[in-house]
């Protein structure tokens, strides 16, 4: 299927991709594609993205004789131009991970435990829909949950839906950005959307709202971050603790946690009674403004000042620095957003700030996404659910109605009340269901009342002891996904993922295996493709695109149009509200019983003695999905816990020693050491998420640091659309002698 | 001729350690070690005015490199170009060259019982390709080339807009990995990474100091003896034997 | 000469009996000792030779640049150099093992173990005596000697000490055994115990070459054998227990034989 071509073929491809009409494609960089290990050796250059993350970063795998040598960017790639981090480039000991999981197998002992048996595949798949069957007979289809997240997930979400379940959430949304999403929508008319359109390179001056890019490492969005920078950008970071953005910034304002909104609306507040805002875009583009300026009276930096830490003169001198730099302000949406249980507020709030500074649609703020023609495969009509979504999307919660608006917590809560029906099978494709839905120990309670729980993964993770069938996937370097295709790019694009190399042992691509499935459920009309390169060509021939060309180049991108000046009519409205413009003021919310425009609520404080628990990336992992590769392992082995030195001080901590957190709730953690730092506030304790893994199978990882999952077992979720906030968490730090 | 320089631009440098991972990638470093890494400056000032940053650390391929002279056999020598290279055929992986690099670049593989270092990514070179570090950076944080020539980057940068050498009032050995950054960023780096004197390894230590003496005495006195006894034989001259 | 008897101390000769006994000539070394002899020399001496070509750093240094220069370009390159030092340290020690496994009933006991290192009484007092010579502050005898006289034994001491050295640092250095840092002890005890052997070794040489009266001596490690004065003189012990058993041998074989030609 892949095309496995030579550096000179390489070479003559890209030149003549550039001749592709409609498409323009970069002209590979031969200098920096090696030809060989070594010089003297002939490799195979195949071209794909990576999954080590969900950037989906263009690679270039240097194969020789079926075995991955090395991983390098793609040049030819219009986003990442040949950059990949430390994640991507440690792809190979995924590849080779000797713990990963390799056939199939299925569960011999109780839940939890871990014995499971090696079967062949036929015997996998002929259990797995002979379950399914009985389930759907017994209960009706909606009674099994898919959780499916990545690129691959589309097949099995395609397969259960035709099924007949309506039930699917993967975590992006309702733990991850969600709410910013849904705020965006309401007021510009159109989700945020990945990777994030948000103009770095060009803007004057970068605003992060506890985004921490450099430990968030997206390599294309670091590119821009680091460009944006260079050229003289000015960066202003609010974050409870001192970053690596932080330490770039030219101000850093280490706010109260959860006090964003008080900011936010204060700032909203400078630039509107100092009218600093951006008068003519907002005449032109907007609505609600006069009662926005209402509502922001009394929002005055005074006003903000005890409530978030930060004093009313810096909050007014950055007000004005945004004000100074508009419309090149790159007010970054965030990406992970679910802190408090108002992020779609706050969301909004920082919406409507970036429609005030006039950002939205302008160079060096937020870019508008290029929509591109891609090819739908045509299927049969999917079944309707009379009995709907059991996890209150579209219904508990009115923002949550989209397909792709599934709430994972809600799925937890179905099935262990059986309201508002009972959810007797969850099917888990790529989502560590564990460590990514918080309050885990719901999550145990719920997967113990399952009559059947089948996970399709790469990795012995700790759900698969749990799992009554572990499918095996190939990694992403062995397999064929539907192609990535970025409209949220200033170059739009499409990029290719095919495999480097034969799957080892037993593991089979997730699309091979939903065709199995939909053989023996009778479902092949919904994958009416024969083979990859049929769904490839089927997805991307309407874009005018050569499948061929596509694969020897790994990407193809189209122009794009960015900026508010580039469209025309055929592009379609500007901002798609129910209006036809940016909704300052949002009806939708007021009629839903929602403040209509945010409304500061002051947070839960910790309670005496404990601080809240807070977490974030690291740049050499990601979360527990790379806990085991033994490259990245080597950077670092394991998660410390932060504490402001004031705080070790009077807990008599020092440097390295090991503490075990308890939180509000009694739950407890495992030993972890603490970094004793002034970068982070009294009043919180931080920690990198993704450690602590609890599956011996995982050798490397096993044991290393703590989880911070089994800490968050309170969340506050968003009214609005469900999103489960979870740094509402305040924890204990004790020593081995019990008590601190 | 050449003369290959690197310039870290440290404002573009997140310590996402990509670098770190490409290298290691490209030359097999084995785990626990590392050709080049991206090591934490360590936090300065109190809270809430503080700064830190990241700091490249790797062969600087010196000028007047003192690794060099320390090594045995040989093995380490500088190019033409000015990189210093490692015969691995030659090097016995005393670690006498680690012990030497003020900026504590080195380290011996332990699978191959030899010496390792950044050489600039020298075979990928030959083949008109650059650095693997270079090329991954995601903040495009790593500029490579030639300082002597005009038109290059490190030229520009290094002559005319002040990237500075990490060098301390002990050790001035003229370092080719200059850095660019903040006064606060290149002082804190400064801070924590200045080079350290050169050490000599004991037993360096000890040939050097008095056992290369004791030996080149014995030898000589040994021929010296020699000499005076052959010279006193034909004086006397030979006998057909003793009674 | 046969059918007199044999002294069990040295007497003095006349000088009829003395060109006599020089006429004759023994059997002193087996043709192994004396191809190991050689062997080692040829190959010490391409080790010592491309050794010192490899030291190159200003601190270890001990030969001057145009010598490194020299030997480096007749191997080709420094690498081939120490390649080829190495494969001629292993291929020596390969050698010397097979020589210990197969000869040491032979050879490793009596021959090394008594004859070539055991010091006695006679060998103190020859020494004691042999430095009193030189300085020219006695007019005492030197004792009878075995074999080989105290101050062969002394270097033999030596070498047998010095040589398992230079060979187990060199292995250590060859295949980075332990640990780095016990490389680096290695290299400094290989180069000091190379510079010790080396300073006993040019005494040897001096002796079985140059010195006139070891003259027989410097042929006995080619033919094999020595002339009976010599060894009359010089190693009477050896020499008498040869006599002895060389009458053993010649009654025995009179014996057994008939019209045997007398000799004389």
């Amino acid at each position: 299927m892949n095309s496995k071509i030579s550096r000179r073929d390489f070479l003559k491809a890209s030149t003549a991709g550039a001749a592709i009409a409609g498409a323009s494609s970069a002209v590979a960089d031969p200098t920096s594609r090696p030809p060989g290990r070594r010089g003297s050796e002939r490799v195979e250059m195949i071209a794909t993205n990576c999954e080590m993350c969900f950037w989906r970063c263009g690679v270039l795998a240097e194969v020789k004789d079926g075995k991955v040598l090395k991983l390098q960017g793609n040049p030819n790639h219009p986003m990442t131009k040949g950059k990949l981090c430390a994640r991507g480039n440690a792809g190979t000991q995924l590849l080779y991970d000797p713990d990963r999981l390799k056939y199939p197998q299925m569960r011999i002992g109780s839940r939890g435990a871990g014995k499971l048996k090696r079967v062949s595949w036929d015997e996998a798949l002929d259990q797995f829909a002979g379950r399914l069957k009985e389930i759907k007979q017994k209960y009706g289809p909606e009674a099994v949950a898919v959780f499916p997240h990545g690129v691959g997930s589309g097949f099995f979400a395609t397969l259960m839906k035709a099924y007949g379940t309506p039930n699917a959430a993967e975590t992006a949304f309702a733990q991850c950005f969600g709410p910013r999403d849904v705020a965006y929508l309401l007021t510009f008319g159109r989700p945020v959307g990945s990777p994030e359109p948000v103009d770095l390179e060009e803007s004057k001056l970068i605003v992060l709202i506890g985004s921490h890019i450099g430990e968030n490492i997206f390599t294309s969005q670091v590119t821009a971050f680091s460009e944006g920078l260079s050229r003289g950008a000015k960066l202003l970071v609010v974050d409870p603790r001192f970053s690596t953005a932080a330490s770039k910034a030219n101000w850093w304002l280490p706010i109260k946690p959860g006090s964003d909104i008080a900011l936010l609306l204060a700032w909203s507040n400078v630039l509107i009674t100092e009218n600093l805002y951006d008068k003519e875009y907002l005449d032109q583009y907007a609505i609600g403004f006069k009662e926005l300026t209402d509502h922001v009276q009394g929002f005055t930096p005074e006003w903000a000042e005890s409530l978030t830490d930060i004093s009313a003169s810096q909050i007014r001198e950055t007000a004005r620095a945004m004000a100074e730099a508009k419309p090149a302000v790159a007010l970054h949406p965030g990406r992970h957003v679910t802190w408090y249980g108002n992020d779609t507020q706050r969301a909004r709030a920082m919406a409507i700030l970036t429609a005030l500074l006039g950002a939205y649609g302008r160079k060096g703020g937020i870019f508008l996404p290029t929509k591109l023609k891609q090819g739908k495969i045509p299927l049969p009509p999917m079944p309707e659910s009379e009995k709907g979504r059991a996890d209150g999307g579209g219904d508990k919660y009115p923002l949550a109605a989209e397909e792709a608006q599934g709430l994972t917590q809600g799925l937890v809560e179905a099935t262990l009340t059986a309201k508002p029906y009972p959810i007797k099978a969850w099917v888990v494709y790529g989502q560590n269901v564990l460590e990514s839905i918080p309050q885990k120990q719901r999550t145990l309670e719920a997967i113990k009342q399952l009559e059947l729980l089948v996970v399709v993964d790469v990795l012995p993770n700790e759900q698969t002891d749990y799992a009554d069938i572990v499918l095996p996937e190939a990694t992403y370097l062995e397999r064929y996904d539907p192609p990535m295709i970025s409209t949220t790019s200033k170059r739009p694009f499409v990029s290719v993922r095919q495999p480097a190399c034969e799957p080892m042992y037993e593991t089979k691509p997730g699309w091979w295996i939903a065709k199995q499935m939909a053989k023996r459920l009778n479902l092949d009309a919904y994958f009416p493709w024969s083979d990859p390169d049929d769904h490839l060509r089927r997805v991307v021939s309407p874009l005018g695109v050569n499948t061929s060309e596509l694969m020897s180049l790994g990407a193809v991108s189209f122009p794009g149009k960015p900026y508010i000046e580039d469209r025309a009519e055929e592009d379609g409205p500007l901002f798609p509200t129910q209006s036809g413009k940016i909704e300052l003021y949002s009806a939708v919310l007021n009629d839903l019983h929602f403040d209509p425009m945010p409304v500061y609520h002051a947070p839960e404080q910790p309670p005496p003695g404990h601080l809240r628990l807070i977490y974030g990336r690291a740049p050499m992992h990601t979360m527990t999905r790379s806990e085991n590769n033994a490259w990245l392992d080597d950077l670092m082995p394991e998660n410390q816990v932060w504490v402001s030195t004031k705080n070790a001080s009077s807990l008599r901590l020092t440097e390295g020693d090991v503490v075990t957190l308890e939180n509000q709730d009694g739950f407890r953690s495992d030993p972890i050491h603490v970094r004793v730092t002034e970068r982070i506030r009294d009043d919180c304790a931080y920690m990198v998420h993704g450690f602590g893994a609890v599956a011996p199978k995982e050798r490397k990882a096993y044991r290393r640091g703590t989880g911070d999952t089994k800490l968050i077992t309170r969340v506050a979720v968003d009214p609005i659309m469900g999103g489960t906030g979870m740094r509402v968490n305040f924890v204990r730090l004790l020593t081995s002698e019990g008590k601190v | 001729m050449a003369r290959y320089a690197m310039v870290i631009k440290t404002e573009r440098c997140v310590g996402c350690q990509s670098c770190t991972i490409a290298c290691k990638s490209e030359w097999n470093v084995p785990n626990g070690f590392a050709r080049t890494r991206v090591p934490e400056t360590g936090t300065r000032g109190t809270f809430p005015n503080l700064n830190t940053c990241f700091h490249v650390k790797q062969c600087n391929h010196c000028d007047r490199p003192t690794c060099v002279p320390a090594c045995p056999s040989g093995a380490t020598y500088q190019g033409e170009d000015g990189t210093v290279h490692i015969d691995r055929a030659l090097c016995i992986g005393c670690g006498a060259c680690v012990a030497a690099c003020p900026y504590g670049a080195r380290y011996i593989d332990p699978a191959a019982g030899k010496a390792d270092k950044c050489d600039f990514c020298a075979p990928r070179r030959e083949q008109g390709l650059a650095p693997a570090c270079v090329l991954t950076c995601p903040g495009e944080a790593k500029v490579f080339g030639n300082l002597e020539d005009p038109a290059s980057d490190v030229y520009r940068l290094v002559y005319r807009e002040g990237a500075r050498r990490m060098v301390s009032n002990a050790v001035a050995i003229g370092p080719n990995v200059y850095y660019t950054g903040t006064p606060e960023h290149l002082e804190v780096q400064a801070a924590s990474f200045a080079p350290v004197p050169p050490r000599t390894i004991a037993p360096g230590y000890i040939w050097g100091a008095f056992a290369k003496k004791l030996v080149l005495i014995a030898v000589s006195a040994s021929f010296a003896g020699q000499a005076i006894a052959f010279f006193r034989q034909l004086a006397v001259g030979e006998k057909r034997f003793e009674d | 000469m046969n059918q007199q008897p044999i002294p069990s101390h040295p007497v003095p000769l006349t000088a009829e009996a003395a060109t006599a006994l020089e006429q004759l000539t023994i059997k002193k070394h087996d043709v192994a000792i004396v191809l190991l002899h050689w062997f080692n020399a040829s190959v010490w001496l391409m080790e010592l030779l491309s050794g010192l070509a490899l030291i190159v750093a200003p601190a270890y240094r001990v030969m001057p640049q145009w010598y490194l220069i020299m030997i480096a370009s007749a191997f080709g390159s420094r690498a081939n150099l120490l390649r080829v030092h190495v494969a001629l340290g292993l291929t020596w020690i390969v050698v010397f093992t097979v020589y210990g496994v197969f000869g040491y009933r032979n050879y490793l006991r009596k021959e090394v173990l008594v004859n070539e290192i055991g010091l006695d009484h006679d060998d103190w007092q020859w020494l004691r005596i042999r430095l009193l010579l030189i300085l020219n502050r006695t007019k005492e005898a030197l004792p009878e000697q075995g074999s080989y006289n105290a101050g062969q034994k002394l270097f033999a001491l030596l070498v047998y000490t010095a040589l398992p050295v230079i060979a187990i640092t060199g292995i250590i250095m060859t295949f980075h055994l332990i640990g780095t840092a016990v490389v680096a002890w290695a290299m400094l005890l290989h180069f000091v115990a190379v510079g010790i052997v080396v300073s006993g070794l040019m005494v040897h040489a001096y002796m079985g070459a140059v010195f006139p009266e070891e003259r027989p001596a410097f042929f006995s490690m080619i033919t094999g054998r020595v002339n009976e004065l010599f060894a009359y003189k010089h190693h009477f012990k050896w020499w008498k227990q040869a006599k002895i058993e060389q009458r053993h041998w010649q009654q025995e074989f009179h014996s057994t034989t008939p019209s045997e030609p007398k000799s004389d």
